[in-house]
């Protein structure tokens, strides 16, 4: 057995199949980006604990509240209500602006004023009337209907603007020509004469004028593109920055900002001075206000970058705010409203309805009700703030610690720092060395300084990657495996490696290409795997393509290997437990086999077997951290959530940086009712989990 | 009893629940939960050509297709990326729910009751 433990895997074709795939790794990605978000609140299997609101006699305060609003506490104020009156008309409408803006902070209302004459064209006026009677069902969200159109008509009589007159007249096409374009194009297709420029009123005939609480928000949509003069408002705007910047994802922003402000505005009725000084609730506040958004992984702040970017767009001159909309169209791709827009009309019809099914469908408003409803029954605990207050200091640790691999992106190997082995005169042998030592972390610096030093070394990448996927790195070997197949676009070894961490990750088409390259490059099954089905796979065929060649060569252990990884694909598991026990019987020895014989019983719910052949595995190699890990899984999803404990820790004393080891092991601990040991698994303490959950 | 017919990763994830109703830890969740949840899982943007499945844990069943027993005590909304981050511990909850990535209709006090990382976790080859 001992010199079993010195196999390295094979970089050599070896169609006897004999070690051929002995050290094919399997990296899984551990899809990166989203790390930032750990669970935290297992220990009460309560997620929307959170939701909860006080439980005393406030309640019917919360419900009115919801209800009538008043005016949210946690508002800073905004002194500025007084307009400034002088100095040129841009600077003075501004400002007036300006005041119209910060009205809503103060919830002052805004009286009608007497101005300088402005020289506004009609089409500005339409501009500022169509965006003001959005803006301020934003700003005024928390307002009556009522109290919105009193606002809004102090501004618009202050700038000598007919309201009712304008609405009736057909828009004045805005400066933004990319957009106008697209616009008529779209037209093109709608069934009827729809002009470009009346689709708003058409709009508001089919759903009445701004009674929907939506219609602002799609009017926004629209009135986004057109134009200059919307940089008064670019305090206003950068709250609304989500919607601005995420193109195409912003209906979903625009949604989460209203669940916030919702949100917000409900916690900040909880009287708890701890909370109410909690930094969870400036948080929400700040999100509700468009002060930060959440992008990616990341909270941004909202206001600073946008308004200086826009800044910057804005003194560039008139057309620069257009190019740059131009541009981030084109950069952005499909994730661009209106392309996506587009396609969405082509496939679905008329454009009105498609937007009102789309906005229906976010059903913003409908958490807020439950909400309120069932605050209101008092069907829900006390302790809500808390649990928000700390998911939030949580989260906010997570993303400190985090921060790094959130700038790294899916596929970018990232090397060490600080790496020893720099330096070395033959680091590839040394990594070699280190690996069949077993020695997988070590081995990764060292193969790291290799390909360093070699960049187009495919068997250096082929083996870190390896080395990562056998120390339960996904993220890094999935990168390596990655370089490896550029440097060698047809090693076999590699592309199975492909193909097994796309189906671990459980993305299915990329495994079936992987799968079937693997076929087309065999020198001896390629014959039968003809290239044009690469085009379009499916499943099926690949399949039956496997079995064939399965008949021409039962005794190649490789080609059940494969079948076995391309069950677990379609989740025919028994046949995937056939194959790789097929392929044990020709290679009883490979580490690897085991485990995926393990890791496909585990998913087929047979966990005491799945135990027995992890064990194998660690048999032939006691520091293959992935069948540590695994065991670790198997154990939790029976239940036993002590012992899946003690092979979590065991698999992360031997590679820290096993971050799937670390959220698993966090929701264990949870489940094991051990929140104790939080904050040594939170702060990443082995010593401490060592101690605790000696195996 | 496949659900390979689809490409959603929250496919696998719901044949592997369904799977894990027949051990002991599932059924233990039935005693525990006892609720109907709907799921509704968007390919790429929520709330488009969603794959609607129902866990059933009253029954201990997992079915394609909305639910027929009436109402489910409540609807859950995802993107297939963001569920399967939830299912394995890589998105917290709470989090989701505040970016929008997560939406919650029916009953606040079953959803409660419900947290998907109950799902069973994925092994690896």
């Amino acid at each position: 057995m001992r010199e079993r433990l010195q196999e390295i895997p094979t970089s050599s074709l070896n169609t006897s199949g004999n070690n051929f795939y002995s050290g094919a790794g399997e990296p899984l990605s551990a899809l990166p980006g989203s790390e930032l978000e750990h669970p935290l609140q297992h220990q009460n299997s309560a997620f929307v604990n959170g939701f909860h609101a006080a439980n005393d006699n406030r309640l019917s305060e919360v419900w009115d509240g919801i209800q009538n609003p008043q005016i949210p506490q946690f508002h800073p104020g905004h002194p500025q209500l007084q307009p400034e009156l002088n100095g040129p008309p841009q600077r003075v409408l501004s400002s007036f602006l300006h005041a119209f803006v910060n009205s809503s902070h103060g919830g002052v209302p805004f009286g009608p004023t007497q101005l300088p004459v402005l020289g506004l064209s009609e089409g500005d006026k339409r501009c500022i009337r169509d965006r003001s009677s959005i803006m301020a069902r934003h700003i005024f969200a928390d307002k009556n209907e009522d109290f919105i159109n009193g606002q809004v008509n102090a501004l618009l009589s202050s700038l000598e603007i007919d309201n009712q007159a304008l609405a009736n007249r057909p828009y004045i096409p805005g400066r933004n020509p990319e957009l106008e374009q697209y616009w008529n194009e779209s037209q093109v297709m709608a069934p009827g004469p729809r002009g470009p420029d009346n689709w708003a009123d058409e709009f508001a005939q089919n759903r009445g004028p701004q009674n929907d609480p939506n219609a602002w928000a799609l009017s926004f949509e629209r009135q986004h593109g057109t134009g200059g003069w919307a940089s008064e408002f670019e305090h206003e705007q950068a709250q609304m920055t989500s919607v601005d910047r995420m193109a195409g994802a912003n209906i979903p922003s625009l949604a989460a900002m209203e669940q916030t402000r919702m949100l917000a505005h409900t916690l900040s009725q909880n009287s708890n001075p701890k909370f109410q000084n909690s930094k969870f609730l400036q948080f929400v506040s700040k999100m509700s206000r468009g002060e930060l958004t959440i992008e990616d992984n990341q909270v941004k702040p909202g206001n600073g970058d946008w308004a200086n970017e826009y800044q910057q767009q804005y003194n560039a001159g008139p057309s620069s705010w257009a190019d740059q909309y131009a541009h981030e169209q084109v950069s952005r791709g499909p994730e661009n409203w209106a392309s996506e827009f587009a396609n969405e009309r082509v496939h679905h019809g008329p454009v009105d309805e498609q937007w009102v099914d789309e906005f229906s469908k976010l059903q913003v408003n409908d958490w807020a009700d439950e909400f309120g409803r069932q605050v209101g029954e008092g069907i829900l605990g006390d302790d809500s703030a808390d649990n928000w207050a700390s998911a939030y200091d949580e989260y906010l640790n997570e993303q400190a610690v985090l921060k790094q691999k959130a700038d790294s992106s899916r596929g970018v190997y990232e090397f060490s720092d600080l790496n020893p082995y720099v330096g070395h005169p033959d680091p590839m042998r040394e990594g070699q060395e280190l690996f069949r030592k077993g020695l997988l972390s070590e081995a990764v610096l060292a193969l790291e300084a290799e390909v360093l030093k070699n960049p187009d070394n495919a068997e250096g990448w082929r083996l870190l990657g390896v080395a990562h996927a056998e120390n339960d790195d996904d993220q890094q070997a999935i990168a390596s495996m990655m370089r490896a197949q550029e440097a060698d676009p047809t090693n076999l070894e590699v592309l199975l490696a492909l193909g097994v961490s796309h189906t671990n990750e459980l993305e299915q088409q990329a495994a079936l290409k992987y799968l079937y390259s693997w076929l087309r490059h065999h020198p001896v099954y390629g014959k039968i795997a003809p290239p044009e089905l690469s085009d379009s796979l499916y499943y099926a065929d690949v399949a039956r393509t496997f079995n064939e060649a399965a008949v021409m060569s039962p005794e190649d252990a490789d080609v059940h290997i494969v079948l076995g990884v391309l069950y677990n694909l379609s989740r025919e598991y028994d046949r995937a437990i056939e194959a790789f026990q097929t392929a044990l019987k020709l290679k009883p020895r490979d580490y690897s086999l085991w485990n995926k014989l393990g890791a496909t019983q585990a998913n087929s719910v047979q966990s005491a077997d799945a135990i027995s052949a992890y064990q194998q595995a660690l048999d032939l190699k006691p520091n293959y951290v992935r069948a540590w890990a695994n065991m670790g899984i198997s154990y939790a999803n029976q239940g036993m959530y002590e012992d899946s404990i003690r092979y979590y820790v065991r698999a992360l004393a031997m590679n820290p940086k096993a971050d799937n080891a670390w959220q698993y092991l966090r929701i264990s601990l949870s489940c094991a009712s051990r929140n104790d040991m939080m904050e040594a698994c939170d702060s990443r303490n082995l010593d401490v989990l060592q101690k605790e959950f000696p195996l | 009893m496949s659900m390979a017919s689809s490409d959603l990763k929250s496919a696998a994830l719901m044949d592997q629940m369904k799977t894990h109703f027949s051990t002991d830890a599932g059924k233990a969740l039935i005693e525990k939960i006892g609720l109907v949840y709907q799921i509704n899982i968007a390919p790429k943007k929520m709330g488009f050509n969603e794959e609607i499945f129902v866990v059933d844990l009253k029954k201990g069943e997992v079915s394609k297709g909305k639910y027929e027993g009436g109402k489910p005590d409540a609807t859950f909304s995802f993107t297939d990326e963001d569920f399967f981050k939830i299912a394995t511990g890589k998105m917290n909850p709470q989090i989701a729910f505040m970016r929008g990535k997560m939406k919650v209709k029916g009953s606040l006090s079953a959803a409660q009751k419900f947290t998907p990382d109950i799902f069973p976790k994925p092994s690896k080859m």
